[in-house]
């Protein structure tokens, strides 16, 4: 088995060193066990956050599990010296484990669930020249929601499987009546709505196997996803200046804009998890994530905008008033992504073990390969190399009252990405971003409560 | 933007205090309002509130998840087809409506705490989503023909969750919230140098939540043989659900030209606050149910929000109609027969009615509209419809007790609108609509038991 582990390693050190993260959840965790230990854990969860690492362990759980936690991840990003002010990633981590029997076969479902505090979820596009921290800036303000059903068959074998609910827009926006060109506020407009949140699930499957009493293999697949929001308005407004019944409309504008815009995209992956327990207690964990970054589609909105707006009579001098042209539509230039490997490793020591109570140290680590190309042209998604070193404590109470004759845990993470600072250089002197230095690092911290019946 | 809190009982409104019913209308908001939810309510005449014993119960009163005692995981399917007529002058006749369908799933679990606590706590789960769209958010214009209560409103995402505790002495408390989104947003468009044309999105979907307390009375008084209460008395309060769609489109930095900005918005959910009580009765194989529902509309601001916003200073934009929704009080009623069957199977079969007065008035404000032929302001009929449902419902369903751990009910409803007439009439133009159709649906589940 050592051999196994040791073999993983070096074929891992030696393909790896490229990765990246995705949601909130593949950046930064679920729960602080897993973030504690890397994310390290695809073969050795058991809890709630194996409705993220992997379904199939939700058929280890041993009873009724209730966690509550939270967590906080702040960015210190900058380029140029100067800091970006990325939105923090902050918000409820919760879930539930009820595990029971089906035909004799341990049988659980799970639900899984982070919200963020401000929103549910944000879609923002920026024209593609604006340079914004691609993977951090706006992609890890989503809410998740898993829900699975995992079933042992057999007593070394786990299956599982679930989905995750997002919800995209589509929206068909009608404006019409009058416009007062002189004090728009005085417009005689109406509007009607046709929109949908649509529903957008995307899968995930793991399974799980015990080779011996002390080590295990996991599989995890994650399928991909991305949260459009497509937006059409028409406005056919007449346009006047000054008060209806004063005079008559000067022209009439017909505008017909359509706005879709791709956003949040998770690319699919695949995960190997290993974990072994060398000797009681010890748990050396060793996971290498597969990520489909070659498919991304960047955040870039696609307008399309049509404007119809013919000169009154005598023209628009007389109302010194420059119209607007029909613009040109804007190119989406391809953004250069790359597939990543990204290895986690995770290290869980009992290093207290009464009757009463247990306690628990953790560490672990993960790097992630940039996944974007240079971005020496138009676009700027910026991004740079991480390295998330972590560190996490847990305390278990042993039927700590007849109220709660099963467990109560709590654990709590700390992890530090660093992105080393480098500098982009720009292939065009006259590039207007210029080239830049962008760097930083991100402070990820947590707790989370765990009541196991 | 809060209509007048007036009620309608003109029928009824005599001696049984327990029926009190509006007379000349009816309503309906998200699909659990409209049709109930889980394997049983339904079926049942939508009742519950003291009768529910299983993940109906997160909706109906969470207090009685506390007489849940084994985890089930319920899941199915639930559709409804619309025929609604609106027949007049200017009046399509039929309005088409897009069937509902979706997928309910329940979920039930006792919580095994242990001493005082013992078999006393349980939580459920409600949870229906249509098959295509988790919200639909159709605001029209108001002299479009709909029946904004009643037709899209049924196409929403539902989830609600709950907690129960039995507190001793046959009362029982619980506790829960329901969830719906939000869709807010801005999009910027303005001109680029280089003459393209360049936008900055930012739409949020935030979460919206209401809360539900409910509570429950085991009876004291004829206790049958094995001690078991005969009689139930249940209350339940859910609060204000809605979910709003307003995104701002700001194109007034294209050019010169004074554009004003676009303020789209609506209310595209909404469900009143609301208090159950509700009465229930078991002996032997049967359970009787029966209770009334008031529904607070008068707190219903319409669907729709003016499109220019005046701020701070006075302006003459458009504005919506305002209508004075009513306060509605709903009856039902619900039968339960169980069939013992071997090895603790059982059949049983279910029927129930009820009455859901409507909240919209019987006459409609007229509203304002441009018109461009003669670029004057012009008075345009208010189409918003609805009209009181008479529902029957009925349903059935197996326990297969030890010989599988599975069971399936299904259950149907019929709706039918009672015929009426809306006056729709402007200044210069009087017209009214006169209404009627009818609702199926229908609803099976399997649940699992583990």
């Amino acid at each position: 088995m050592r051999l196994l582990f040791f073999s993983s390693s070096l074929l891992v050190i030696l393909l790896v060193p490229r990765a990246s993260h995705a949601n909130p959840l593949d950046a930064f965790g679920f729960g602080s066990r897993g973030a504690a230990m890397g994310g390290a854990v695809a073969a050795d969860v058991r809890d709630f956050s194996a409705n993220y690492y992997n379904p199939a362990g939700l058929a280890l759980a041993h009873g009724f599990e209730l966690s509550i936690g939270y967590v906080d991840v702040v960015h210190s990003l900058s380029m140029n010296g100067q800091d970006n002010n990325v939105d923090p990633v902050k918000g409820l981590v919760a879930g539930a484990v009820v595990p029971g029997r089906v035909f004799g076969a341990p049988f659980a479902i799970g639900v899984g669930l982070y919200i963020p505090d401000d929103r549910l979820t944000r879609v923002r596009a920026l024209p593609q020249s604006q340079p914004r921290w691609e993977l951090y800036d706006n992609r890890n303000q989503r809410l998740v929601f898993d829900v699975d059903a995992a079933i042992s068959p057999l007593p070394w074998l786990q299956l599982g499987g679930g989905v995750t609910y997002m919800a995209a827009t589509r929206a068909l926006l009608d404006i019409t009546g009058d416009v007062d060109a002189g004090t728009p506020t005085d417009s005689l407009l109406r509007h009607q709505v046709d929109a949908d949140l649509k529903l957008v699930a995307y899968p995930q499957f793991g399974a799980r196997v015990q080779l011996s009493k002390r080590a295990a293999l996991g599989l995890v697949y994650r399928g991909q996803f991305s949260l459009d929001l497509n937006i059409a308005a028409n406005v056919g407004a007449g346009a006047r200046l000054g008060a209806t019944g004063s005079g008559m409309d000067i022209t009439r504008i017909v505008l017909a804009m359509t706005s879709d815009t791709v956003d949040m995209f998770l690319p699919q992956q695949v995960v190997l998890g290993s974990s072994f327990e060398p000797i009681d207690g010890l748990h050396a964990n060793f996971d290498l994530t597969w990520v489909n970054w070659s498919a991304y589609v960047p955040p870039v909105t696609h307008l399309g905008v049509n404007l119809d707006l013919p000169p009154p009579p005598g023209g628009w001098a007389q109302y010194g008033i420059k119209p607007p042209t029909s613009p040109a539509p804007i190119v989406v230039l391809p953004i250069e992504m790359h597939d990543r490997f990204v290895p986690h490793l995770g290290l869980e020591w009992r290093a207290i073990a009464r009757s009463a109570w247990q306690g628990f140290l953790r560490a672990g680590y993960e790097f992630d390969k940039s996944p974007i190309g240079q971005q020496s042209g138009v676009t700027n998604y910026v991004d740079r190399d991480r390295h998330a070193v972590s560190a996490g404590l847990g305390v278990r109470l042993i039927a700590p009252s007849s109220v709660l004759p099963g467990d109560v845990r709590f654990d709590t993470h700390a992890q530090l990405s660093v992105l080393p600072t480098s500098t982009t250089v720009k292939t065009d002197p006259q590039d207007p971003i210029g080239d830049y230095t962008a760097g930083g690092h991100i402070w990820n911290v947590g707790l989370t409560a765990t009541v196991g019946f | 933007m809060v209509a007048g809190r007036s009620m309608r009982f003109p029928w009824l409104r005599a001696a049984s205090a327990a029926v009190v019913v509006a007379l000349s209308s009816t309503a309906g908001a998200s699909p659990e309002d409209i049709f109930g939810f889980g394997p049983r309510s339904p079926g049942m005449g939508g009742t519950g509130i003291a009768s529910s014993y299983g993940a109906d119960a997160a909706y109906t009163n969470p207090a009685l998840l506390s007489r849940v005692k084994r985890s089930y995981l319920t899941i199915g399917v639930q559709g409804a087809t619309f025929d609604l007529h609106a027949d007049g002058a200017g009046l399509p006749g039929r309005i088409s409506v897009v069937a509902m369908k979706g997928i309910p799933v329940g979920v039930e679990v006792p919580i095994p705490f242990g001493g005082v606590l013992k078999d006393r706590i349980a939580a459920g789960m409600a949870f229906y989503t249509p098959s295509d769209v988790l919200l639909r958010a159709k605001i029209l214009f108001p002299e479009r023909a709909q029946f904004p209560l009643l037709a899209d409103r049924s196409q929403s995402l539902a989830v609600r969750l709950g907690l129960g505790a039995d507190i001793g002495h046959g009362i029982r408390v619980g506790a829960g919230f329901a969830v719906l989104a939000n869709l807010v947003g801005t999009i910027d468009i303005a001109a680029l140098p280089g003459g393209g044309v360049g936008a900055h999105v930012d739409d949020q979907i935030v979460a919206t939540y209401s809360p539900t307390f409910g509570a429950a009375w085991d009876l004291p008084f004829d206790r049958a043989p094995d001690g078991s209460p005969r009689w139930r008395v249940g209350a339940v309060f859910r609060g204000t659900l809605d979910a709003r769609f307003s995104v701002e489109v700001d194109a007034s930095k294209l050019s010169t030209l004074k554009l004003p900005v676009f303020n789209i918005a609506g209310l595209a959910q909404y469900d009143p606050a609301e208090v159950g009580l509700e009465v229930a009765h078991e002996r032997g194989p049967w359970v009787i149910a029966a209770g009334v529902t008031f529904k607070r509309w008068s707190d219903y601001p319409g669907v729709l929000e003016p499109t220019i916003l005046c701020g701070d200073t006075a302006c003459s934009a458009l504005t919506p109609p305002h209508i004075a929704f009513s306060d509605t009080l709903a009856p039902r009623i619900g039968v339960e027969r169980t069939f013992d069957l071997p090895r603790h199977a059982a059949l049983r079969a279910r029927a129930g009615a009820l009455y859901e007065p409507t909240p919209l008035p019987s006459t409609l404000p007229s509203s304002q509209a441009y018109d461009a032929g003669s670029q004057m302001l012009v008075d345009v009929p208010t189409r918003f419809f609805d009209a009181t449902r008479y529902v029957l419902t009925l349903g059935g369903g197996v326990d297969m007790g030890d010989i599988a751990p599975f069971t399936v009910d299904a259950w149907a409803q019929l709706h039918v609108l009672a015929s009426s007439t809306v006056d729709t009439s402007t200044a210069s133009n009087p017209s009214s609509a006169s209404l009627s159709g009818r609702v199926l649906a229908f609803g099976m589940l399997v649940g699992v038991r583990f």
